[in-house]
């Protein structure tokens, strides 16, 4: 009886947290349901994160840009050359832009269209480990904003590109704000899935062996090339899904949306929520949209701070949650949960997790 | 056993932070958002954080300016505007777009804020204007200088500009340049993004059919932390004027220590929003020399506060005192001009609450927007505060003005920059 | 062995000073035929191509490079001693700078500048036996996010306490500039570049010729085997952090005379430094110096003669020839190889 319950924990809690989101907006006001739009947002970005870095074991400090060049893909097609006519813009006509598309159908281009870009950049960059392979993600995430701006004739430069105000599209009869809640996150609940079913199998098995050692993955017959640029590309698609719901949902792209702190606080919130578990997307996702926000004016401390002091408090929090949670959320609730299946509390590495 | 307690209590601590609110109910709707009988709720987002921090004076200027107000008693007799007080509700964008956007949000949707004010920086502005706009919520006196907020006002007409804007002020330096150093070879040195390229453009058109004046057009990125490469390569033509483009703060005083370790002295011409700044010209003076920055070339519209000339004006003397006893707690520097462009900037906004009338809604006030018509104390004498219906370019007059000895002294006439 | 143990202990502490030496040597000469080579091909392709411009570029090149390598130097540090990607360095040597900058309201230069690398040597053990002690074990990824935390609060706070104004600082060089055939050359720079040069040598002769710098590379090896020889591991390690500090000081008020202050006086450079310790190999002191002068050249070169690439794509472009380096050479230009172990 434990071992069927121990093997159904995993649905029963999707299906739990399934119907928390979809019975979450009644008791939301439209601020609420905007907030909890962008974590599903940051959710599904923080998958493809963990893909990277918590199954295969590759640092990544370029994650952002890929969610700017998903944000872009959905921007232009969306927008179409007659949108993009407006701001007197006229892309090279080899760019496949079209004339305009409902932008929900722009995700999925989006995610084919990053993911490819991440496996082709892949390729080089993971032939470069450690402190290179960190170098060179975050030689992305510095020179994304930069050729934004310098290919402005197709991306509208540093005054960026305003999309269309969201709307519900089909002659849906829900309001904008429910439609795009509920498309961010069933849309992550798919990548969710995928991820799941991903690493699960052979493949995952692949990508854990290269993590835990490299030599010992090549000699047991793992590619480690193959599988770690597959990764690479894997985690830029659920990049490039984000960026572009990001795009759809702000109405807005520019180059300075996607800075290189935004790559730097994605890896920071995946190793908070937990890596190598993907239900640390689900904490990581919730930290990094609420906690900047309620840095700024905390709802117990109400005394006077100072301008610069929300950064602090972020940064010391950081510090804090990495001396005492090295696991992340998922690793703390693991913890957890194998105190109360053991009855009782005892020590456990929690090393063991990660990488 | 400890550790798991402890590990439980902090997050427990991280929750409560995070979560309250988080099931917030929304009240019922009121007639006009963020207008009661004893309050006026605005907001706006700024640089607190982030490459250009150094503008964060701005919206704290603005917040000494209204609770001043709040404390006076106004015209009607009342403390406040018509009796209601302003809360000015600001937050920390670090100067990110996609931040602005999100907390603009929160502004609009959960502060219920009755109108966006003062906002700064140009993608920000871009980046909120269609949510505003398709809301119906006035965004107002944008601390931006790009064009957009003064031509797209049929597109947008939720969205009103304040400043002189970087097309006008560029056609300025243009026009004063041809009046008084004609032949005169021109290296332009600007920030490459759409605030530089304004500027640009500006000057061209300003220069008209001289526009071979100009010998050398280089930009620097944010990015870069060092312009000597551009420098040098601009020195080397041997221009005599230059035109520094260039971001409040550490660019411009960089720039100029740039061109002086490279021993170029050309006539510089610094622009507004730099000059405007006095904490930027005193580092440029200490580390480049009271001798090196003297005689440079800006314009302005507002009144330069540190400038001995305006030591007794009534205006300046107002700022001080309402700085000196509404300040934040800690003290500001009140040398520092974007504490000044603050207090200009709440000045007619207070106004044009007043313009909006005695029961005001968001559309009131953005007729207001559309026929300002006064004379702000704070900015140089006969500078118009004046818009109509075809004209939405609240100030666009200045003048030129020259650096001698740590403050700006008027040189031109009023120029109309549009 | 027919070797007399005497030469054999003479070869032991010369073979590597002499490499170094002729590795030195040779590099610099290396580069200066290649910027040579560089220039006598761009006569011809290019029309305005003049031989004094050219060589300006490759000073400010060198004089901005010397920056970049002063901090990569202080990664490159922390990096061999604990095998931490410190990114809180560059905000650590904001902040002592604005220590300094406070000092020097009240006392002049000098004892400012000295009082300062205390500081910094102190706040930098500090950070290590608080912050990261706790984490040392933990695997890097965990070490990572806590100097990005380290990041953020430092940069918050120097923001916080000395406000994001700009602020001049003074420089401990002359003011003044010479020109040699009419490439202008400021004090400034020179001596910037001097300290540079000189703190890797000192960096260096530590590391090879004093106890305390033999012990330390005893700790970097291996953490084990040292302990099981008596030494302190953890005393070296906090060590290494307030080195690491005090050259980030060093490197944070050379650069505020020329960059200026304010709190994001480092945000940019740190990444310019940790591109050149990869370049020169992020375990070797004068590879990051290096890599930050080649760095430096680069992007002018790359930036005033190539018209694709100009001043906006100057920085990624520097960058993709950095990584096809990396590529080829993956342990950088003056790193140890690292063997991979099951």
């Amino acid at each position: 009886m434990r071992r069927y319950l121990s093997v159904a924990v995993g649905p029963l809690l999707f299906v739990a947290a399934a119907a928390v989101v979809a019975l979450l907006p009644r008791f939301m006001g439209e601020f609420r349901l905007l907030e909890f739009t962008l974590v599903a947002i940051y959710v599904i970005a923080l998958l493809g994160l963990n893909i990277l870095t918590g199954y295969s074991g590759q640092i990544s400090l370029g994650h952002g840009a890929f969610v700017g060049v998903g944000a872009y893909v959905a921007a232009l097609l969306s927008l179409g050359r007659p949108g993009l006519e407006l701001y007197m813009l006229d892309p090279p006509s080899w760019i496949p832009i079209g004339n305009g598309m409902t932008p929900v159908f722009t995700i999925p281009i989006a995610a084919l269209v990053t993911g490819v870009i991440g496996f082709l950049i892949g390729i080089p960059a993971l032939r470069l480990g450690g402190v290179s392979l960190a170098l060179a993600t975050l030689a992305l995430a510095v020179s994304f904003p930069i050729l934004m701006k310098r290919f402005s004739e197709v991306t509208g430069g540093g005054g960026g590109l305003n999309l269309n105000l969201p709307e519900t599209p089909f002659g849906w009869d829900i309001s904008t704000r429910h439609w795009l809640y509920y498309e961010a996150w069933v849309t992550a609940g798919i990548l969710f899935l995928a991820a799941w079913l991903l690493v699960r199998g052979r493949i995952g098995r692949a990508w854990r062996a290269i993590r835990d050692g490299e030599v010992a993955a090549t000699s047991s017959g793992v590619n480690p090339a193959l599988y770690k640029t597959f990764a690479f590309g894997v985690s830029s698609a659920y990049a490039g899904a984000a960026g572009a719901l990001f795009a759809i949902e702000t109405a807005y792209v520019n180059p300075d949306t996607f800075p290189v702190s935004l790559s730097i606080l994605l890896l920071a919130s995946a190793v908070i929520g937990g890596l190598g578990s993907l239900a640390g997307a689900l904490f990581g996702a919730l930290l990094y949209e609420f906690l900047p926000i309620y840095s700024q004016e905390p709802p117990i401390f109400s005394f006077h701070f100072a301008d610069q002091a929300p950064s602090v408090v972020f940064g010391v929090f950081l510090i804090v949650i990495m001396l005492l949670l090295p696991g992340g959320v998922a690793g703390l609730l693991r913890t957890l949960a194998g105190a109360v299946r053991t009855g009782r509390f005892r020590r456990r590495s929690e090393t063991s997790e990660l990488a | 056993m400890k550790r798991v307690l402890l590990v439980t209590l902090v997050l427990g601590a991280a929750l409560t932070v995070a979560l309250p609110g988080a099931f917030a109910r929304t009240e019922a709707t009121q007639a006009t958002p963020g207008i009661t009988s004893k309050s006026i709720k605005i907001g706006g987002t700024f640089p607190y954080s982030g490459p250009v921090s150094s503008y964060s004076p701005i919206p704290e200027g603005m917040k000494t300016y209204f609770r001043f107000v709040n404390a006076r008693k106004g015209p009607d007799g009342k403390r406040g505007i018509y009796g209601r007080k302003i809360d000015f509700k600001t937050y920390d964008d670090a100067y990110n777009p996609g931040q602005t956007v999100q907390l603009t949000n929160k502004l609009v949707l959960e502060d219920k804020v009755f109108a966006v004010v003062g906002s700064l920086g140009t993608e920000q502005n871009l980046a909120i204007r269609p949510l505003l706009n398709q809301r119906k919520v006035p965004q107002v006196l944008v601390s931006t200088g790009a064009s957009y907020w003064g031509t797209q006002y049929k597109q947008f007409p939720w969205t009103s500009g304040w400043q002189t804007d970087y097309i006008a002020e560029g056609r300025m330096y243009a026009r004063w340049i041809l009046a008084n150093a004609a032949r005169q070879k021109i290296a332009i040195f600007y920030q490459n993004d759409d605030y530089g390229k304004d500027y640009l453009n500006g000057i061209k058109q300003g220069l008209g059919s001289k526009t071979n004046l100009i010998v050398s057009e280089l930009s620097y990125e944010v990015t870069d932390t060092s312009y000597a490469s551009q420098i040098a390569r601009q020195r080397a033509t041997s221009a005599d004027t230059w035109i520094l483009v260039t971001t409040a703060g550490t660019p411009t005083v960089r720039a100029l220590a740039t061109a002086k370790r490279l021993g170029w002295k050309p006539d510089q011409i610094i622009i507004n929003s730099v000059a405007a700044t006095d904490g930027v010209m005193a580092a440029a003076v200490a580390s480049v020399g009271q001798d090196y920055v003297n005689g440079a070339v800006s314009t302005g519209y507002l009144k330069n506060n540190t400038n001995p000339k305006y030591k007794n004006d009534p205006a300046i003397r107002s700022y001080r005192r309402i700085m000196s006893k509404y300040a934040p707690p800690g003290g500001v520097n009140i040398r520092n001009s974007f504490y000044y462009y603050g207090v200009a900037k709440a000045y007619d906004f207070v106004k044009l609450m007043y313009a909006a009338g005695k029961n005001p809604t968001r559309s009131s006030l953005m007729a207001a927007t559309a026929k300002m018509n006064w004379v702000n104390p704070y900015a140089l004498a006969g500078v118009k505060i004046k818009t109509s219906k075809a004209d939405r370019f609240p100030i666009d007059q200045g003048k030129v003005v020259r650096y001698n000895n740590g403050s700006w002294s008027e040189i031109s006439a009023l120029y109309k920059g549009r | 062995m027919a070797v007399p143990a005497r030469a054999q202990r003479l070869e032991l502490n010369v073979g590597p000073v002499l490499r170094s030496l002729v590795l030195g040597v040779g590099f610099v000469v290396g580069a200066v035929a290649l910027l040579v080579l560089l220039g006598l091909v761009l006569t011809q392709t290019e029309t305005a191509f003049s031989w004094s411009g050219y060589a300006q570029q490759i000073v400010s090149g060198l004089s901005q490079g010397a920056i970049f390598a002063s901090l990569a130097l202080a990664l490159v540090l922390i990096y061999r001693t604990t095998d931490v990607l410190n990114f809180a360095q560059g905000e650590m040597a904001t902040f002592t700078t604005f220590i300094a900058w406070s000092l020097m309201h009240h006392v002049s230069y000098w004892p400012a500048f000295a009082l300062t690398l205390v500081i910094a040597f102190i706040g930098g053990a500090a950070i290590e036996r608080i912050i990261i002690r706790p984490v040392e074990h933990r695997p890097e990824i965990v070490i990572v996010i806590v100097t990005i935390g380290l990041l953020i609060a430092l940069n918050g706070l120097s923001g916080w306490i000395w406000n994001p104004e700009v602020k001049a600082f003074d420089s401990p060089f002359p003011n003044g500039t010479t020109e040699i055939a009419g490439v202008v050359i400021s004090y400034q720079d020179l001596g910037v570049l001097g300290v540079c040069l000189a703190t890797v040598l000192l960096l260096w002769a530590f590391f090879r010729f004093t106890t305390l710098g033999l012990v330390m590379r005893a700790v970097a090896n291996s953490q084990d085997a040292s302990r099981l020889l008596g030494v302190r591991v953890g005393w070296m390690l906090a060590l290494g952090w307030g080195l690491a500090a005090v050259l980030g000081a060093v490197a944070g008020m050379m650069a505020a005379p020329s960059q200026f202050l304010d709190p994001n006086l480092m945000l940019v450079i740190l990444i310019y430094s940790f591109a050149a310790a990869v370049l020169g190999g992020i375990d070797s002191p004068i590879g990051a110096v290096a890599g930050g002068l080649i760095l430096g050249v680069l992007i002018n070169i790359l930036g005033t003669y190539v018209d694709f690439i100009g001043g906006e794509l100057r920085l990624p472009a520097a960058l993709v020839v950095l990584l096809i380096v990396l590529l080829i050479r993956p342990q950088g230009l003056f790193g140890h190889k690292v063997v991979r172990r099951v």
